[in-house]
């Protein structure tokens, strides 16, 4: 990599008194280190680069602008956290480091040199609220990086809380039009990571609020896969909290017709299943369409077993004629992945009641020799599945032989 | 400085002075009879305002109204005692005076904000519990343009939504109010009963368009089994483009399959059949029978297509005639049944075995008003020749140039 002059070169040249040509050219150059590992690693280790960077945000140059934010997005993917890295001790440091920093052997990562900049994180999240922001997309993917893991996730949460609260992130994600130049999609994946959180699950869910509520239309967002996405995994989080599930399940929330909309498709049903159906499901149109990714699909099922885990929730979804929409499911799911996640819902659905004091599926006791070859199947269930699958996919392309095969790129967000 | 006289009167006097009280009222009392009447005639006792303040009749009151209504107080003043006195009306119900109470402070244009915002909202509460949704919705939206968080305003405009059934835009208002009051009841409340509703109102149209959808379809079937046999449909009247209406005769028929009319099918009779097609693929007709000679008709609801004309022929002629069928000639075997090609003129014979469908399927065959009909006379009659003057006969079977 590069040597610490050479470092120290590049800082010179972010500085925003260079020339902009300089600059933009410096920008870019990072830009193209964060496209790989190694550069991710050395830049990550540079706060003082960091810093520059992210000043550089305010610069008056929309291209440098778009270039540092895409730097910092590369950086924010590419988390990894390290051990122990010793803090940058380089005497060319021009910026102020937070005494943090320097005094306690922190993880030398993103966040913290985002976090430990008092104004970093907090003016970011102001210029995602401000409706004329030009880059307030590439804020969200940021962000939304960057709480992919535990610990970053709660210092997101807590500036956010500071700063702007969680009800006006969800003000803006449900917002139509809010900001001009920005769609506010890579908020679901953002408010999804979030509730991996309590607090924040507490909050989504709080009942002398209407948030979560506001979520809900969104899993039939046909526009974008990253904002289904995000919100069908923020409605699977938050169905963790089995206390809560009775409320999901009634009028104040109404959970389940949006999740089973999605897996609806457009066959034909009898009168009688129609009229036992939640009103959303009734009647549906001929060109009724299915949710198109498997992973969404798949993610909605695991949402709809986690509601089958109390008596009450069973009773529900058996008293609302699920089963005839996961019967026609069924018969048109080709993904083997997704097809299991189905029988196992259906298994709950037509199964007998568990036996008493087993009601609530997440408080049972497994005993750990069971729970041991619990664990066995399921990892041989995994392997099978993928063997069915790759023989699948084999068949598909020997059908097709001499079509080109279509490279599904790695969404691993980075940006190059 | 009283006397000594006076002193002592002034005991006797006193006991006296007493004892008038006992017969005696004092100056202006309130008598047995009317106390009642009388109370209410003081302002402060009364329970109800009166419509109308005669002054003669209730001079306090009406000192006490041209003082509140003075024009020479400033407006805030007056819009405020025009606001209370609307309030006063509201909780007697009487809401088309309180509503005009209202509109009068409105009126006077005072200035204060906040003041025509409540008297704009409490007009609206005024206008909905009269029923008037479409006031009540505009008068909050006028208030919500003021102060858009005014928390009644925005309460009632979503209840007004609801009632007029725009549920979405009920939805939006709830949204609106409880971004300011993120935690009020009665906004959740009403947002999930609007969504309900919403909810509802989309599945119901859904169901419409299906069920409309199965309607046309079947209807299309029965039109293309229709045109499929050859049997051709009349329209009733209708205005033709162009030309005469010999030659658009053919494109008529053809013209109400393909426009898929009810008209075509429509059956001019007051039960209201129709032809419609049966499980195993089959037509029944609405088949009118025309007995000019005695001015009759009788109507079959559901003639099937593969039955022929004895059958029913048998039935209706069988057992017993008809009352007027005087002479009692109308037996089966002496009837003649014909369809009359009005175009024409002529009349074609029907032999009784045919099939309905046969008959139908004529070439100058036309069904009107989506109802065949058939005219029955007797065999060589003086009537049936009468009735024939005029016209050619033909006869289905024999003449080689009317093939099917």
């Amino acid at each position: 990599m590069l040597s610490e002059t050479e470092a120290a070169e590049l800082l010179s040249f972010l500085s925003p008194e260079t020339r902009p040509d300089v600059k933009g050219q410096t920008t870019e150059y990072i830009l193209g280190m964060s496209g790989n590992r190694d550069g991710c690693r050395f830049l990550r280790s540079k706060a003082d680069l960091l810093h520059a960077v992210f000043a550089l945000t305010s610069d008056p140059s929309i291209a440098i602008v778009k270039d540092c934010y895409h730097i910092l997005i590369n950086l924010s993917a590419d988390e990894t956290l390290h051990q122990v890295i010793s803090p940058d001790s380089s005497a060319d440091c021009r910026l102020n480091l937070h005494l943090a920093l320097t005094v306690q052997h922190y993880r030398s990562s993103l966040i913290q040199v985002l976090v430990a900049d008092v104004k970093v994180l907090p003016v970011l999240l102001k210029k995602l609220l401000d409706p004329e922001y030009v880059f307030a997309d590439q804020i969200c993917s940021i962000l939304s990086n960057l709480t992919r893991h535990t610990k970053t996730c709660k210092t997101v949460l807590k500036v956010l809380q500071e700063e702007a609260g969680l009800s006006q992130l969800v003000t803006i994600f449900c917002t139509e039009g809010y900001n001009k130049k920005a769609n506010f999609h890579y908020l679901g994946p953002l408010l999804s990571n979030l509730t991996q959180l309590p607090e924040a699950r507490d909050y989504m869910m709080d009942k002398d609020r209407c948030v979560i509520q506001r979520l809900l239309p969104f899993t039939q967002y046909q526009a974008s896969v990253v904002r289904r996405g995000g919100v069908v995994g923020t409605l699977r989080n938050c169905c963790f909290d089995h206390a809560r599930h009775e409320w999901l399940l009634s009028d104040a929330v109404d959970i389940l017709p949006f999740l089973l909309l999605p897996l609806a498709g457009p066959e034909e049903l009898t009168e009688e299943e129609n009229e036992g159906l939640p009103v959303d499901l009734q009647y549906l149109p001929e060109d009724k369409k299915r949710e198109d990714d498997p992973d969404i699909r798949k993610m909605l099922l695991e949402t709809l077993l986690l509601l089958t885990a109390t008596g009450g929730g069973r009773n529900a979804l058996k008293d609302k004629s699920v089963y005839p929409i996961m019967r026609e499911f069924h018969r048109w799911e080709k993904d083997v992945h997704v097809t299991a996640a189905c029988e196992k819902l259906v298994q709950v659905l037509i199964g007998d009641e568990p036996e008493q004091g087993m009601e609530n599926l997440m408080e049972v006791d497994i005993p750990e020799d069971v729970e041991v070859k619990l664990k066995e199947a399921d990892v041989k269930e995994q392997e099978e599945l993928e063997k069915e699958q790759e023989e699948m996919r084999q068949e598909e392309e020997k059908k097709k032989s001499d079509a080109p095969g279509t490279d599904k790129g790695q969404d691993d967000g980075l940006t190059r | 400085m009283a006397s000594k006289e006076v002193q002592h009167d002034s005991d006797d006097g006193m006991d006296e002075f007493m004892d008038k009280f006992k017969t005696q009222n004092y100056k202006n009392a309130f008598s047995e009879d009317n106390w009642e009447e009388e109370f209410d005639r003081i302002p402060m006792f009364m329970k109800k305002a009166p419509e109308e303040i005669d002054p003669q009749k209730y001079p306090e009151l009406a000192c006490l109204q041209a003082i509140l209504h003075d024009e020479d107080r400033p407006p805030e003043e007056q819009a405020k005692g025009l606001k209370d006195e609307g309030n006063a009306y509201f909780k007697e119900k009487n809401y088309q005076k309180a509503i005009l109470s209202y509109t009068a402070g409105l009126k006077k244009k005072c200035g204060d904000q906040e003041l025509d915002t409540v008297l704009l909202t409490n007009r609206a509460a005024a206008h909905f519990y009269l029923g008037n949704m479409r006031s009540a919705y505009n008068d909050a939206a006028a208030a919500k343009k003021i102060k858009p968080e005014h928390l009644k305003a925005l309460i009632r405009g979503a209840q007004s939504c609801i009632e007029l059934r725009n549920f979405s835009e009920a939805v939006q208002w709830c949204d609106e109010g409880l971004k300011a009051h993120p935690t009020d009841k009665k906004l959740q409340e009403l947002r999930a009963a609007a969504d309900k509703h919403k909810r509802a109102k989309e599945r119901d149209a859904r169901k419409a368009k299906i069920k409309q959808k199965k309607l046309l379809a079947e209807k299309e079937a029965l039109l293309a089994a229709i045109k499929d046999r050859g049997i051709k449909l009349l329209q009733s009247v209708k205005p033709r483009p162009s030309g005469s209406n010999s030659e658009d005769e053919d494109e008529g028929s053809s013209a109400a399959i393909s426009q898929l009319s009810l008209d075509g099918l429509g059956s001019q009779e007051a039960t209201g059949a129709q032809v419609f097609l049966d499980e195993q693929g089959s037509l029944h007709w609405p088949v009118l029978f025309l007995y000019p000679e005695h001015q009759q008709t009788d109507f079959i609801s559901a003639f099937s297509e593969k039955d022929c004309f004895l059958d029913h022929l048998a039935i209706m002629f069988g057992e017993e005639l008809p009352p007027w069928d005087t002479d009692r000639k109308y037996h089966p075997n002496n009837l003649q049944l014909y369809f009359e090609d009005e175009e024409k003129d002529t009349l074609y014979q029907v032999n009784q075995e045919t099939s309905l469908l046969h008959a139908l399927q004529h070439k100058r065959f036309f069904v009107k008003s989506g109802t065949p009909s058939f005219i029955v006379l007797v065999k060589i009659s003086s009537f049936s020749k009468q009735f024939f003057t005029g016209k050619t006969i033909r006869n289905t079977m024999e003449d080689s140039s009317l093939l099917w």
